[in-house]
């Protein structure tokens, strides 16, 4: 994992990449919010800590224009224990997480862990279910057969398949599948579902939907004795 | 090269009588108010050349008992579909036609081979007015016919043109991409099957 750490006291910056350092991860010091938004805007990053108070820029500016930039980098914030609107504004800047300070070395090795669990076994998603398989980087369902899906359609089956055999409410997977914005209807849910059905009808699976128009919608495993 | 021998000139024939037959099924559909039943109808008699080839590989002997009773695709007829429903309902109706018995049928869509080739092959046997050879019935002729849609039809042309051009450079990526290509190509014939099917259900 490569870290971008953005700290001014030099001292604390020392421990922190010695520490990383030797728990194998790569990190890139920095000591304002100006030299922050720079490396970030050259580099990729897995993961980027930001202290709040810092020369140039505070680390909620710098936050505000990485993110502006379009970047979705993972981001921890340093915050001071009494400070709760630096919590607050820190989030809705864009921050995915905050330690307060002074923090423990321990509690940041464990958030690295969890971030570390997080992208490795939910990111590269292969989940299975029953007899089907669906690969969600190549947007692909497999069982006796294989066929491609969209991107909506792979969303829709990751997370049925996350919340297999309970039935979910046709608000509940449009408000997750689509983006706030979007005007989705159950009519647009609806064709969805029957496009996954079919789908999954096609590759021969021992899953279906189960649901009428109108939802909620369940995921379940079939007999086998259909063949 | 007479491994047809005395029932060559039949071969062509029947092609022609399976295929006049497959157009009136079709025309009796359209004329009951439903979709037509296929967008194209090809047929071909195997060449003496490929059937004699074909014999050798497979051990048959080189005479019409092996061209035309041990092979069963001297004569072959494919059809295609504009959809997949299409494809079943011409299973259907070639299964309930009093011309011809279903001896053999192999399901390649719900069970695409693994480089993605997808198709229904059915072996029919068919009665005819003509000689046949003995372990035939009288008259009965084999004919293979191959179902598909025009997306798995696009496909199977292109896999077999880089079946005989192969560079051993990107063979293995383009068989790879082919594959890919074959999922994407299912993906759409579902997903055109299940519009028509929203489309016909608000009827």
């Amino acid at each position: 994992m490569r870290i971008l750490l953005a700290e001014d006291e030099k001292q604390l910056s020392k421990v922190l990449v010695t520490a990383l350092n030797s728990r194998g991860y790569s990190v890139v010091p920095v000591y304002d919010g100006q030299e922050a938004v720079e490396k970030a805007s050259q580099g990729v990053y897995d993961l980027m800590i930001f202290d709040i108070m810092m020369p140039l820029l505070t680390g909620i500016e710098a936050l505000k224009r990485i993110r502006a930039a379009g970047d979705q980098t993972y981001v921890i914030m340093l915050t001071a224990m009494s400070e709760v609107d630096d919590k607050v504004t820190g989030l809705d800047a864009g921050a995915d997480d905050y330690l307060t300070k002074p923090f423990s070395l321990k509690e940041l090795l464990a958030r690295l862990r969890s971030l570390e669990r997080r992208t490795e076994d939910y990111g590269n998603d292969v989940l299975n279910f029953g007899d089907i398989t669906l690969d969600s980087n190549e947007q692909r369902l497999e069982s006796f057969n294989s066929i491609s899906l969209s991107a909506k359609e792979t969303r829709l089956l990751n997370l049925l398949i996350l919340n297999a055999n309970k039935e979910i409410a046709s608000d509940v997977l449009i408000e997750h599948i689509w983006d706030n914005d979007e005007d989705v209807e159950q009519e647009t849910l609806w064709i969805y579902i029957s496009y996954l059905r079919q789908k999954l009808r096609a590759v021969n699976a021992h899953v279906e939907i189960r649901g009428e128009k109108g939802g909620p919608y369940q995921l379940v495993k079939t007999d086998k004795g259909g063949l | 090269m007479e491994i047809y021998g005395e029932f060559k000139p039949y071969l062509t024939k029947i092609r022609d009588d399976v295929l006049g037959k497959l157009n009136a099924l079709n025309q009796k559909e359209i004329a009951n108010n439903k979709t037509k039943l296929y967008e194209h109808l090809i047929g071909r008699v195997k060449t003496e050349e490929s059937m004699t080839e074909k014999c050798q590989r497979k051990g048959f002997p080189l005479s019409p008992q092996g061209a035309l009773y041990d092979c069963k695709d001297a004569i072959g007829v494919r059809i295609v579909c504009n959809f997949i429903d299409d494809v079943y309902r011409a299973i259907e109706l070639l299964k309930a036609a009093d011309w011809c018995t279903v001896v053999k049928e192999k399901d390649y869509i719900t069970h695409s081979k693994p480089n993605g080739y997808r198709s229904y092959h059915l072996i029919l046997k068919v009665a005819t007015s003509y000689p046949a050879i003995a372990e035939a019935t009288p008259g009965g002729y084999f004919v293979e016919v191959q179902l598909r849609t025009i997306a798995m039809d696009s496909w199977a042309s292109l896999e077999h043109e880089m079946k005989y051009k192969h560079t051993i450079e990107n063979s293995k990526q383009i068989v790879k991409e082919l594959k890919r290509c074959a999922d994407q190509l299912a993906s759409c014939d579902v997903q055109m099957q299940t519009i028509r099917q929203l489309i016909h259900e608000n009827h």
